[in-house]
């Protein structure tokens, strides 16, 4: 009996020190960085859903026209403001397999919001690849720098744990929230491309990118991992690059035959209708990319991109 | 009775709760230093795959090119790391490892590629995630029997292997650097002499040249559906897609026959008179198109998503007929 009892002493020990040191949450930073955050709104208060499509082979041109269709990026960028630009610098590719943010556009988008007297451009992203080989060699790096951007990589003491209202998987997870330090504006540069498992890599899953930790596990409910990101982030403008389409082995592609010239460019307040809109030019139907129609029942933006009467021009 | 411990049972023990202890401290320790956030797989400098791939990527490269990257290894768990949401596909299809390092040209940096060693264990898992990439503007190249190149790739399976060669540029220097690393590739790996009997299943007449493909899981969407290969057609103009699955015996083929057509039928599907012989066939219309599924020893095969029924009928008495010939 007296073994038996401090047997029985010991296992209850063992599961009081183990119940004691059980990690219930989700992957998170080490304690020292702090409380957790939520990313601020971003949208300029009262101006509405703006939406318009350009069509055209240079995306010099296209994104020009395509601002200027919507007001122009004075309606976005005022003097003084702060910029993040959130490119998709997630693979360490060249700029022609199109699995990156252009760095052309880049380029041009960092321009006109100098121009239109911002204070400070920053570029981000958190790469799936190394970020030193990421932003070398897709251009995003040298485009941003010659413009008069800075590229700020991801950094330990970047991420804080953040955690999505009414969210379900987003919960405590690292956010790479240094690159926001300050900035009162946010921009998302996305490439229109195939992703094998949400069908689609555009405007809202461009957020991804914002992440840390180990966010694979996230591709197991990848939709619902997409509406929360479109939960987690709302936007000044989102900026969508269909001038040349990943139609097939999206996300990484890897060769040219897997491009399309869709020669269109998408900017949009609302970042669900860019995606709807997004998905045409993937040739998927809505009910393939379910994420769009999970994010427009929130209320975060529409899939029926056409009630935004988007603004049609060509720059041919 | 109660029976006392001897001295070094009390010894023991107590040694065993002090190392377990110590355990306890350890994953303590290390769960409070873990950070998730920055926390990846990193690249390593010494690698042996599992069965005994070149550790020196060098070996392979072509005069001129000198390494832009170290060599990197990753597994199943960070292979997500490397290729993001594409990871899937590899891992449903059994990927033990893939080796890539990125090289460029001596007087031009901006000149490079990007070599991909995929470790899929068997010809036959390298074949499937080879086919269904196969890329539309493929041009054949002579390297293996699996092998096709496009503007800036070449892509190719080599036993185990499948191996993508991704350049930066179009310039022949780099093309030409990457049929340098294919063929060396070639030369200095080893593999077993592994076939897929099913590629030679197909009937020849009327089908679409490297469109067969091995679909891992959940082929045609059903969850069963594992380890099919499936063939175009063009019969008379009209497009069709033949296919074929080796189970383990006849009864398996015959019960995951029944599975696939219940799963048709629950779907929408309704059946349609079969009248060309073959017993146990079913023909089911569906979403306005035609499937035909039959068995044969330990074969299940069809036409899947056919528009005309009549040229459906035919491509599955034809297939049948060469399964038959072939003594499958």
């Amino acid at each position: 009996m007296l073994r038996a009892a401090k047997a029985g002493v010991s296992i209850a020990a063992a599961c009081s020190v183990s119940y004691w040191i059980y990690d219930s949450t989700a992957p998170r930073l080490s304690q020292k960085e702090g409380e957790p955050m939520t990313l601020p709104d971003f949208s300029i208060p009262g101006l509405g859903p703006k939406m318009s499509i350009v069509v055209g082979p240079d995306r010099v041109r296209t994104v020009n026209r395509a601002l200027k269709a919507i007001g122009g990026i004075e309606s976005f960028v005022k003097r003084g403001d702060r910029i993040l630009l959130k490119v998709n610098a997630a693979f360490a590719t060249p700029p022609m397999l199109s699995a990156t943010t252009n760095p052309q556009l880049l380029a041009e988008v960092v321009r006109l919001c100098l121009k239109a007297g911002a204070s400070s451009v920053v570029v981000t992203d958190n790469p799936i690849n190394d970020p030193t080989s990421c932003f070398a060699l897709t251009g995003i790096a040298e485009a941003a720098a010659s413009a008069g951007a800075r590229v700020l990589m991801p950094d330990e003491r970047f991420f804080r744990p953040t955690t999505v209202s009414g969210g379900t998987l987003i919960r405590e997870w690292p956010l790479l929230h240094g690159p926001f330090k300050g900035t009162n504006k946010l921009i998302g540069i996305a490439p229109v491309k195939d992703h094998h498992r949400s069908g689609a890599s555009m405007s809202m899953k461009n957020w991804y990118g914002l992440l840390g930790g180990r966010r694979n596990l996230l591709h197991q409910d990848i939709h619902n991992t997409i509406k929360e990101l479109a939960m987690m982030v709302t936007p000044t403008l989102v900026i969508l690059d269909g001038t040349t389409t990943m139609m097939t082995n999206g996300p990484t592609g890897g060769s040219l035959g897997d491009l399309k010239g869709t020669n269109t460019m998408i900017v949009s307040t609302d970042q669900v209708a860019a995606d709807a809109f997004g998905a045409t030019l993937l040739g998927k139907p809505l009910s393939q990319l379910t994420y769009i129609s999970k994010a427009a029942s929130l209320g975060l933006g529409t899939a029926d991109y056409g009630s935004l009467k988007p603004v049609r021009e060509s720059a041919g | 009775m109660t029976v006392e411990p001897t001295k070094s049972e009390t010894y023991v023990g107590f040694g065993i709760l002090v190392v377990l202890a110590a355990i306890a401290v350890g994953v303590f320790l290390k769960q409070s230093h873990y950070n998730p956030a920055i926390f990846v797989g990193g690249g390593i400098t010494s690698i042996q795959s599992e069965a005994g791939l070149s550790r020196d990527f060098l070996v392979q490269v072509a005069e001129g090119m000198v390494p832009l990257s170290p060599p990197e290894i990753f597994g199943p768990e960070n292979l997500s790391d490397k290729i993001d949401g594409k990871a899937e596909l590899y891992l449903s299809a059994g990927f033990l490892n893939l080796l890539c390092q990125r090289f460029a040209e001596k007087e031009d940096p901006r000149s490079w590629m990007e070599a991909f060693v995929y470790d899929m264990g068997t010809v036959r898992r390298a074949f499937a995630v080879y086919s269904v990439q196969r890329r539309a503007d493929a041009a054949n190249v002579d390297l293996t029997g699996f092998a096709y190149g496009t503007e800036n790739a070449l892509f190719f399976v080599h036993g185990r292997y499948y191996v993508e060669l991704i350049a930066a540029v179009t310039t022949e220097r780099v093309a030409e650097a990457m049929r340098s690393f294919g063929h060396s590739f070639i030369t200095k790996t080893q593999v077993s002499d592994e076939r897929i009997d099913e590629l030679s299943l197909f009937p020849r007449e009327g089908l679409a040249e490297h469109s067969i493909r091995l679909l891992i899981s959940d082929a045609f969407g059903f969850d069963r559906f594992d380890n099919v290969f499936t063939a175009n057609y063009t019969l008379e103009d009209t497009e069709l897609t033949a296919f074929l699955s080796q189970r383990e015996d006849s009864s398996e083929a015959s019960e995951l026959l029944a599975a696939y057509h219940t799963f048709l039928i629950a779907n929408g599907g309704a059946d349609v008179k079969w009248d060309r012989g073959i017993p146990g066939t079913k023909l089911v219309n569906i979403f306005d198109t035609f499937e035909v599924i039959f068995s044969h020893g330990k074969f299940l095969g069809g036409v899947h998503g056919a528009e005309d029924r009549g040229k459906a009928e035919k491509l599955a008495v034809t297939l049948r007929q060469k399964l038959s010939g072939a003594g499958s």
